[in-house]
């Protein structure tokens, strides 16, 4: 009994230095402040993280769209209500899947690259190369993948909601035969800015700063081993995915409210 | 090809100022004499009742050791002394347990994380993995301190990067990038990177480790005439004891902790101490004994039946 007491003491006490380690990392990172040359960093950073992700996302969005579009159809039909496929695929997306999808994807793509690059520049001594050049690898390395990152993800699920409600479409209207006023003008009559895209893109913002920290801090509190680095890398996956599910029930809670 | 940055000048007096202006502006780089608080003596490093311990296990208990200012010192020791982990506390990414590190009258253990930034502007150091900027070409990784610290226009950083690369013998080498150059090569340019911005003192970790013959004596005669041409400190890490001899100065001899031996190298040659002499004579049994401590091999091996 002891023991078990023990061992989960040393759990929590190495989950907790491991939380203090990424706040300090975090303070560092946001702290440094800008300086000559950063823009162009950031632009690098910018290309990688965001420009890269763009096949995977409009790819995924084209899929997800066309089949909530068939699902929808298929059901909605049954009670003659295909009109209402174009609202609901557009509420779904724009409220939940959107951020969310584009969320777990982008952790997968960007954000394990991330990791291993900067784990990868930490075992070939490149990030301790840095410092004794009195160049801090926080605001050189990390802050231009950071900020990337919180850029990218917003822009990202826009982009991904835009091709899935154009795929909706297309399966819809142009192949399922839906009207295609019914289609568009329920989705644009039904659709508000602030309740439904500005709520949605909240919660991508806050996914984009999760995600976006725990790949910079897995990647520079990796060990600079190669297992290190693979493991660092899953745990970006794992943990980012596991908190945009959580963090998402929770701000749909707190955004939408009033569920009694 | 790197393009070169160069118009014809029409004033030579309007052409000349920006360029004094910017190699005023890094010459005015943190220099560690550049502060006349500080305390100068004859030894750029003091290092006084020292203490680290890794867990539970004890890397220096109460190291007291100094480094002669224009001198080549060498660390030298039987491996997993702490030698690399000397030079990261000198350099300020460790901090330890108790004890003064003064580099040039500055106390290191104190400084903030900016002051160690700053600090570190003036000193040089080759890593054992040379640790050169993967997705940089030779010139743009030495090229990288001076883009970084100072306001020199690119024609001026050109001119410093190939002097620097000169120096080490790779001037045709610019173009290349790292995963092309061999482990001698990557050094040399991890050189010319650490002397970019003239430090008044190098770390050397570990150079000679894994180099061809005539790598070796390359990279020793470019310590030494570095040493002696940039008029700086050079601290070394090695375990390579007939090339280190040749170059260093001041030899201190680290084991269990502490010093156990000092000198030039011919005073260490005649030390009495055995733990002294089987590292010089690289004896695989003395003091520091073959086996790893075990019970007796007899009982070991018989007892079982």
């Amino acid at each position: 009994m002891l023991r078990l007491l023990r061992l989960l003491g040393q759990e929590a006490l190495t989950r907790l230095g491991t939380l203090g380690r990424s706040a300090y990392v975090l303070f560092w990172t946001l702290y440094s402040l800008p300086r000559r040359g950063d823009l162009e960093l950031l632009g690098k950073q910018l290309y990688q993280v965001g420009v890269l992700s763009l096949a995977i996302i409009v790819l995924s969005a084209f899929s997800i769209g066309a089949v909530l579009a068939l699902q929808g159809y298929t059901q909605l039909a049954k009670i003659g209500a295909e009109q209402s496929v174009g609202l609901g695929v557009a509420l779904v997306l724009l409220r939940e899947l959107g951020p969310v999808v584009t969320g777990l994807l982008f952790a997968g793509r960007a954000g394990s690259a991330m990791t291993a690059e900067i784990g990868l520049m930490k075992t070939t001594d490149q990030l301790a190369g840095m410092e004794m050049m009195g160049v801090d690898p926080l605001h050189r390395v990390v802050a231009p993948r950071l900020w990337a990152g919180i850029v990218c993800l917003p822009v990202l699920t826009l982009i991904f909601n835009a091709v899935a409600i154009w795929a909706a479409g297309l399966v819809g209207v142009d192949w399922l035969g839906i009207d295609p006023g019914g289609f568009w003008s329920g989705m644009t009559d039904g659709v508000e800015m602030w309740e439904d895209v500005g709520k949605g893109m909240v919660k991508s913002g806050v996914f984009a700063f999760l995600i976006s920290w725990i790949a910079v801090f897995e990647g520079y509190d990796a060990l600079p081993t190669a297992e290190g680095i693979g493991n660092a890398t899953t745990r970006t996956v794992v943990y980012s995915s596991v908190v945009v599910l959580a963090v998402d029930f929770v701000l749909t809670l707190v955004m939408y409210g009033e569920f009694k | 090809m790197r393009a070169i940055h160069s118009s014809a000048p029409q004033d030579r007096r309007e052409t000349e100022e920006p360029r004094r202006r910017a190699a005023c502006k890094w010459y005015s780089l943190p220099r560690f004499d550049a502060d006349p608080a500080h305390t100068l003596t004859d030894n750029l490093i003091e290092i006084e009742g020292l203490s680290f311990a890794r867990g539970d296990r004890v890397i220096f208990n109460g190291l007291d050791l100094t480094v002669p200012r224009g001198s080549v010192t060498a660390l030298m020791g039987p491996s997993g002394t702490g030698k690399t982990t000397l030079l990261r506390i000198i350099g300020g990414q460790i901090r330890p347990d108790e004890g003064s590190v003064r580099v040039d009258g500055r106390e290191v253990t104190r400084m903030s994380r900016g002051e160690l930034l700053d600090f570190r502007r003036g000193l040089g150091m080759l890593f054992q993995s040379s640790a050169l900027f993967t997705d940089f070409s030779v010139f743009d990784n030495v090229a990288f301190p001076l883009r970084v610290h100072t306001d020199l226009p690119e024609d001026m950083i050109r001119d410093l990067v190939l002097l620097k690369l000169n120096s080490v013998g790779l001037r045709g080498a610019r173009d290349l990038m790292p995963a092309q150059l061999s482990g001698g090569m990557s050094r040399r340019v991890a050189l010319a990177r650490a002397i970019a911005l003239d430090p008044k003192f190098i770390m050397y970790d570990e150079p000679f480790t894994g180099q061809d013959p005539i790598s070796l004596g390359v990279l020793a005669t470019l310590i030494s005439g570095l040493n002696r041409a940039l008029k700086t400190t050079s601290l070394v890490v090695s375990h390579d004891i007939h090339e280190t001899t040749q170059i260093a100065d001041l030899i201190y001899i680290i084991s269990d902790g502490r010093v156990i031996g000092r000198g030039s190298p011919t005073e260490l040659k005649h030390e009495r101490s055995q733990m002294v002499q089987q590292f010089m004579t690289g004896a695989p049994d003395g003091p520091v004994p073959f086996h790893y401590p075990a019970d007796d091999f007899l009982e070991d091996v018989l007892g079982a039946h």
